[in-house]
């Protein structure tokens, strides 16, 4: 789930169309924000402004008249009107008396002050905000009601004359205020959702389309020149990227077929001449009385198909790098080709004075081509027999390595080959100075290296792991040449790679020991 | 033997030509494709050498004509053309065996020799025999002088492939090509190692030996 969300995440149209979304959504919150503001913001102080003045206006009462006809004035306006009020006054005693419509309602406290009059109002103007409970009738159950009021002194002269409260029941106000708020919050929490939705759409629309591309990408280079992007013909950029691709790949494929027409027509042309040469030097040594005039001539027709098999080698190497024949791989027992390959060279070994084993495991498949991967373990077997002294050994294996990869390895006494020019022996013509006076191409291990990363196997050399049995063949190192396989993965096919890369990944991952 | 050589350079036609009636056949040349289907149409050759690329129409196309028209002349493809793929195509076109450029003679003759209408080698014969060697194919049992001799399952195998062409030369490309169905040549004498295993086990103990090696091309098994 997590790993969905960051694979989502990762897109990139995702995260651009994300962030439009969430500028929009940031907008509306400002538009509505200023809505707010214009309407309730202004409402309240449109109440605030009409309490000042009212408490302006009992000044003036007080000032021109006297403290009675002020509470004449708050009685009168307390019955009717929608003020509330309380209007706090000595009586001629010295005790205060309240007069106003709110002295006798249950007034619950927002703040946690005694009085509903604050305690600051006798010096200054104070604003104070309650809310009033109104008693449960027989028509309405209890309610309660916002006010706001202002409260300050009323002065005569430069003595507190009274206290006032006056109070505006702002209880429709705020009830449009609290509406117009979870409006905001509701209608950007829903801009933000359909962002979100739109953001998913449009990249899972989009990466569909570069899915196609990716896809064809890994099947182009499986071998498969001929396929080509799909195209709507609407012309948009997806579209034009894939015309643009097709194009590509169109002079791909031609520059391919006209590589391949030459090679082939180099190789055609050198054949008939050395095929000429050799049937002649044939024909001589036939002829010929004296043995050893037509034991040279042999060696020399013999030369002739060797530079031709050479040539065949490198064309054959580089069409196996274009990765052609990749689709003909099919699901294999390794088993059986090992089996015959060690049944064809024990004789020989034993022949050279070498001791040869096997082990040659059951239960392994792969995806793979039995010629070829005859003709890489021959290479790998005859490079063995032909490098490993008298008394030394070979040993062929097919096994599981820790990763459950199938490995095939063939393992000898021989010499072996240093580190540094491990990598470099791969490469065509390559050869390490101690082998040059033995027959060879230099070609064998680059035709096995390409015939593994036709299979997408990784072929590696390594330190040999086997003594031989005679000791006066020194401690030579030896040498392991293995070829591991990738896992073999049910029902996919050999195409788009990275996925599949993925796949067995995790999968080795599950074929480790867990942790107890 | 009647072999139709049908190539278009002249030198190693002709070259074919002489090889194969050195070796006692008769033979006819034909320098391009349309010509040659021509005269494999006209006369009933026993064996046929085609090369694929030919003038005016090319072989393959000329080996499918062939096989429409229900001719079962065994043809050896010859092609500068010697991938493994272009192998099994020939070979899926009707071809009954193929050779890459460049071939030795010996090897040209030998599996002319194999794939000839008197050594038809898809025969149901149950029984191959060679002097005093004896193999039952059906028993799995080989006997020399009446004396059983015991082979392991890949000896018997090449033993079969030098009895069925008894008395001709058996390369050893045609031996690692039919006894082991490999398409590549290997760069050791594998192939004399297993011969000489088989001699020890068929020559050995007896005064004539059968297993010949024919220097320069291959064995063969003759009295």
């Amino acid at each position: 789930m997590l790993n969905a969300l960051k694979k989502i995440y990762r897109n990139t149209l995702f995260r651009l169309s994300l962030l439009g979304a969430i500028l929009f959504v940031v907008a509306l919150f400002i538009a509505l924000g200023n809505v707010y503001f214009l309407t309730i913001s202004s409402e309240i102080r449109r109440v605030d402004k009409t309490l000042v003045t009212e408490i302006g206006e009992f000044q003036t009462i007080l000032n021109e008249a006297n403290i009675i006809a002020l509470r004449q004035e708050v009685f009168l306006r307390s019955a009717s009107g929608d003020g509330l009020y309380v209007l706090i006054s000595k009586n001629p005693d010295g005790e205060d008396v309240p007069t106003g419509n709110l002295t006798l309602r249950v007034v619950k406290k927002e703040s946690s002050e005694e009085s509903i009059i604050p305690e600051g109002a006798a010096r200054n103007m104070t604003r104070t905000n309650f809310i009033l409970v109104e008693p449960a009738t027989d028509s309405q159950p209890e309610r309660e009601r916002r006010i706001r009021g202002l409260a300050g002194p009323l002065k005569v002269g430069d003595v507190n004359g009274a206290l006032i409260l006056v109070a505006r029941d702002v209880e429709p106000t705020m009830r449009t205020a609290e509406r117009v708020k979870s409006a905001i919050l509701t209608s950007s929490a829903i801009a933000l959702l359909l962002g979100l939705l739109s953001s998913w759409y449009v990249s899972r629309r989009f990466t569909r389309r570069v899915e196609a591309f990716n896809r064809l990408a890994t099947d182009v280079r499986a071998g498969h020149l001929d396929r080509r992007a799909p195209r709507n013909y609407s012309e948009d950029e997806m579209d034009l990227l894939a015309e643009h691709l097709n194009d590509m790949l169109d002079h791909i494929d031609r520059l391919m077929k006209a590589m391949r027409y030459a090679g082939d027509s180099i190789a055609h042309d050198l054949r008939s001449p050395l095929t000429r040469l050799r049937t002649r030097l044939e024909g001589a040594a036939a002829e010929m009385e004296d043995e050893a005039a037509s034991d040279i001539l042999f060696a020399a027709a013999d030369d002739a198909s060797g530079l031709l098999k050479t040539f065949d080698s490198v064309l054959r190497i580089a069409r196996l790098e274009a990765g052609e024949r990749r689709e003909f791989l099919s699901e294999i027992d390794p088993k059986l080709i090992l089996d015959d390959m060690a049944e064809l060279y024990a004789p020989a070994c034993e022949d050279q004075d070498l001791r040869f084993t096997d082990d040659i495991q059951t239960g392994h498949k792969i995806s793979a081509d039995r010629g070829l991967i005859s003709q890489a373990v021959s290479n790998l077997v005859e490079n063995a027999i032909k490098y490993t002294p008298k008394g030394g050994a070979i040993h062929l294996s097919l096994t599981r390595n820790p990763h459950g990869r199938t490995v095939i390895a063939v393992t000898d006494t021989g010499p072996g080959i240093p580190e540094a020019a491990r990598q470099r022996v791969k490469e065509r013509f390559v050869r390490l100075d101690k082998s040059r006076s033995l027959p060879g191409s230099g070609l064998g291990l680059a035709l096995v290296d390409a015939i593994a990363d036709l299979h997408r196997a990784q072929f590696t050399l390594a330190d040999g792991s086997i003594k031989a049995d005679d000791k006066s063949a020194g401690e030579s190192l030896g040498l392991t040449a293995s070829i591991a396989f990738p896992r073999l993965r049910s029902g996919r096919s050999m195409d788009s790679r990275g996925r599949e890369k993925k796949v067995m990944a995790k999968r080795e991952a599950d074929a480790l020991p867990k942790p107890i | 033997m009647r072999i139709l050589v049908v190539e278009d350079d002249d030198i190693a036609a002709e070259y074919v030509r002489k090889g194969l009636m050195e070796a006692g056949h008769v033979v006819d040349l034909a320098p391009d494709g349309e010509l040659g289907l021509e005269m494999a149409r006209a006369t009933d050759y026993d064996a046929m050498i085609l090369d694929r690329m030919l003038p005016k129409r090319d072989g393959m196309s000329v080996l499918a004509e062939m096989r429409d028209d229900g001719d079962k002349t065994p043809v050896l493809i010859l092609s500068a053309l010697g991938e493994v793929d272009q192998k099994v195509e020939g070979l899926r076109a009707g071809g009954d065996d193929y050779l890459a450029k460049p071939y030795s003679f010996t090897e040209l003759l030998a599996r002319v020799e194999a794939i000839g209408r008197r050594s038809d080698p898809t025969a149901a014969v149950t029984k191959l025999k060679c002097g005093d060697l004896e193999m039952d194919l059906l028993a799995r049992t080989v006997k020399r002088s009446g004396k059983n001799i015991l082979l392991q399952p890949r000896e018997f195998r090449l033993l079969e492939c030098l009895m069925r062409n008894a008395g001709r030369v058996v390369t050893r490309t045609m031996l690692l090509e039919k006894v082991w169905d490999y398409h590549f040549d290997p760069q050791t004498n594998v192939i004399d190692v297993h011969i000489s295993r088989l001699r020890g086990k068929i020559d050995k103990e007896f005064e004539e030996p059968l297993l010949h090696t024919v220097r320069g091309a291959g064995y063969r098994l003759q009295v």
